[in-house]
């Protein structure tokens, strides 16, 4: 047992500080200052994908054989520090998070080569079909339908909450190819290789914070390849389960959150207490802050011992209590930070949010994020399986002794 | 004791909220938000046939004499209605401020804002600390016969449509805070009007020497005065956002009974029913708090302590009752097509405005 602190860290660290220094381009920055949700800007987000890309950097968690960069455990956190201190707009996990790794896993040989190297450099962007108006947290019981025909499928139905579908040029996605046995059973994992395909239409959601971030995508006789499906017909659901856990375990999701710590009480120096002094100095501030980051820290010990293949992150309830813990931590960093800053963070500014828009802000860059990603941040404890199911799935794990 | 409302009361709440069930559902809300107006000049003039501009003026300035629970009557359903025409501010506000004022010119302005002729706002939020005057930075330096003003106030509710503004200021370096009339035309006023998250118009307001002659001073030293104006404007305030918690625990329970995942409705899970007993109790806690507040404030007795208790209890039960309704309503609480996020962007700027939650909840512990 022991953690590694050798120079040779530090050489690295210096190495992705420089890196991060001199690599974005100044709109990327801009972007990744005003970020307010898991999804950062799109345009820029990709720019920035395929600099990391370049630099053989976009993947660190993959396998070394498929464009990973076999880091450490120190590494993978010292990356991931670094590029929050930096304030570099996150990477969006559909591709690299999600899909990519299950290819890895379970696609076919022919659909590693087609589709992981669009991936990796960020010429093509996934959205994820997964839920439907009828099928949130129960998701299996999904209607989205499609029929074989011939070496294709029929697809007619629709999905929501498809981050960024108005973005993306590729799907995967869950759909019913029987009404046979348990609704699990009747679920096939499918790959569309296009999003204009004859049929398919996107439409934009606006959320509460003003951006058209989710999506509903209409399918209405859609013909689409049978070589785009995972696994086999009706087995899907087993597919999405092993998808799950890239989504919602082997994360490096604390330093992100460490850095909203950081904004949080840099703005407090600056923000006065109605109780006289700094809200810094304030006794009240400082245990909620403390508190708040002494969970930060527990959850990047999970992750840790996750990432290094610790036997507590093979308990099946491990994803979903990282995602428990994550979601209601950035809840509560962002409710803090919103609080701090107050009636400042009630104009709504959606322009001066958008990257290039050049609309100076009302007030400090903190007053205008903070309100925004609080209320991005409500968010978090719906998708991905909301808080409720996780915390069934947890409870099954203890009263079931699994 | 008593604190059922009168049978006027009762009458005035029921014509207020026939009004709007009437003129504004959610959709034309939502419209109105969206088109270059601020708010509804229709609804204001009904405000005033209704009565409600000149309720809480006294009789001898030309108002109705109306009392905090008269407001209180009908405020609940401009909450429920998530209204963006600012009554709170210019007529609870501005008007109170005015009214504590014996200058001439205070009656002049009284008289139009009763009408509805004219509007003004009160520029006193300056951002993180204002949550009690004493935190106030905008300072009145006396110039020859009156005053030069210079600071910044960042929440001004109709800041940009008013005629003219109700300054909070320091008078001297360590003075007391006092209240001014400052014209919307005067040199060195620069207002940036922006769209509250909450859909209502406001501004910045920077002042950098705005002159205001003696016939402005309002009120030379308003410490006490403040006490009072801000209560009465929390306590309407705070009856809005019960209006507000009141709506969105009806949709919630409602949108739970009609949501069906795993074969039944949501509401049948024991995790979310339980969700909708916490957001029943937490109503029930902010419509106690609210009821007997406004009728402490009736007998002239609501303390600073329950001015705290009540802001700090809507501040805090608000959010939880939002959070909730969001959660229960999954991703379309997220959307801004539906009621529910706006209903919960109403009561953060409730809990924001006038000392958040965090504030009046410590501040009672100290008391």
């Amino acid at each position: 047992m022991n953690v590694d602190f050798s120079p040779e860290l530090e050489a690295f660290r210096a190495e992705v500080a420089e890196f991060f220094a001199t690599a974005p381009t100044p709109a990327i920055r801009e972007a990744g200052r005003k970020t307010t949700s898991v999804f950062a800007p799109f345009k820029e987000c990709m720019e920035w994908h395929n600099i990391l890309f370049q630099k053989g950097w976009v993947a660190p968690h993959w396998p070394v054989e498929f464009g990973g960069t076999g880091w450490s455990v120190e590494q993978r956190f010292i990356f991931a520090e670094e590029y929050r201190k930096a304030d570099l707009p996150p990477l969006l996990p559909q591709s690299l998070g999600m899909v990519g790794p299950l290819l890895i896993d379970l696609g076919t040989k022919e659909q590693q080569e087609k589709y992981l190297p669009g991936i990796l450099n960020g010429d093509d962007f996934w959205a994820q079909g997964y839920s439907e108006p009828g099928a949130g947290s129960d998701l299996a019981s999904l209607s989205c339908r499609a029929e074989p025909d011939g070496d294709d499928y029929i697809i007619n139905g629709s999905k929501i909450w498809t981050t960024y579908a108005h973005h993306a040029n590729r799907m995967f996605m869950l759909v019913r190819t029987s009404n046979e046995g348990k609704k699990q059973q009747g679920i096939t994992f499918l790959l569309l290789d296009r999003m204009d395909y004859p049929g398919m239409e996107v439409r934009p959601i606006y959320g509460l914070d003003g951006f058209p971030e989710q999506c509903e995508v209409f399918f209405e006789n859609v013909r689409v390849p049978q070589a785009g499906r995972v696994g086999e017909e009706n087995e899907g659901w087993t597919v999405a389960k092993h998808l799950l856990k890239h989504e919602r375990g082997g994360s490096a999701a604390s330093p992100t959150l460490m850095r909203y710590s950081e904004r949080a009480r840099s703005a407090a120096s600056q923000t006065p207490s109605p109780f006289g002094g700094m809200m810094a100095d304030d006794p009240v501030f400082q245990s909620e802050i403390g508190a708040l980051e002494a969970s930060i820290a527990s959850l990047s010990h999970m992750e840790k011992l996750a990432i290094a293949g610790h036997p507590i992150s093979r308990d099946p309830a491990f994803p979903s209590m990282n995602k428990t813990i994550n979601s209601e931590v950035l809840q509560d960093i962002s409710t803090l930070m919103a609080r701090l800053s107050g009636v400042d963070g009630l104009a709504r500014q959606v322009e001066a949010l958008r990257v290039g828009s050049n609309v100076e802000p009302l007030g400090s860059e903190f007053d205008l994020i903070a309100m925004p990603l609080y209320l991005n941040s409500r968010a978090a404890s719906i998708y991905a399986g909301s808080n409720e199911v996780q915390r069934d799935l947890i409870a099954r794990s203890v009263a079931m002794g699994a | 004791m008593e604190f059922a409302f009168s049978q006027e009361q009762d009458m005035l709440r029921d014509s207020v909220s026939r009004y709007l069930e009437k003129n504004y559902d959610f959709d034309t809300r939502q419209a109105l938000v969206r088109s270059d107006d601020p708010w509804s000049q229709d609804v204001w003039t009904q405000f005033a046939e209704l009565g409600l501009l000149a309720l809480p003026f006294s009789e001898e300035k030309g108002g109705l004499g109306g009392s905090i629970s008269d407001c209180v009557a009908f405020a609940e359903s401009f909450g429920k209605h998530l209204v963006v025409e600012p009554y709170t501010y210019a007529i609870m506000l501005a008007g109170a401020a005015l009214e504590a004022s014996d200058t001439d010119l205070a009656g002049e302005w009284i008289e139009k804002l009763a009408t509805g002729e004219a509007i003004a706002a009160f520029a006193y939020e300056e951002g993180a600390g204002t949550s009690t005057p004493d935190m106030i930075g905008t300072t009145a330096v006396a110039t020859g016969d009156g005053y030069s003003l210079t600071g910044e106030k960042k929440l001004v509710i109709a800041g940009a449509e008013a005629d003219a503004l109700i300054v909070a200021a320091r008078i001297g370096e360590d003075g007391p805070v006092g209240l001014l009339l400052v014209d919307k035309d005067a040199p060195g006023l620069t207002v940036s009007a922006y769209t509250t998250i909450d859909g209502r118009s406001a501004a910045k307001v920077r002042l950098d020497g705005v002159t205001v002659d003696a016939a402005g001073v309002l009120v030379e030293d308003a410490s006490e005065a403040l006490k009072g104006i801000l209560a009465s404007a929390i306590i309407v305030q705070s009856a809005e956002a019960v209006g507000a918690m009141g709506a969105l625990m009806a949709i919630t329970g409602e949108y739970s009974l009609t949501r069906k995942q795993f074969g039944k409705p949501i509401a049948m899970f024991q995790t979310v029913a339980h969700r909708l007993a916490d957001m029943k109790i937490a109503y029930t806690k902010a419509l106690s708090t609210l009821t007997y507040t406004t009728a402490l404030a009736n007998s002239g007795a609501a303390t600073p302590r329950d001015i705290s208790v009540l802001k700090g209890q809507i501040g805090k039960l608000g959010r939880e009752i939002g959070e909730a309704a969001i959660q229960t309503h999954g991703g379309v609480g997220m959307t801004d097509e539906l009621n529910v996020s706006h209903y919960h962007k109403r009561l953060l700027a409730y809990d924001a405005q006038l000392g958040d939650h965090s504030y009046h909840l410590r501040a009672l512990g100290q008391l």
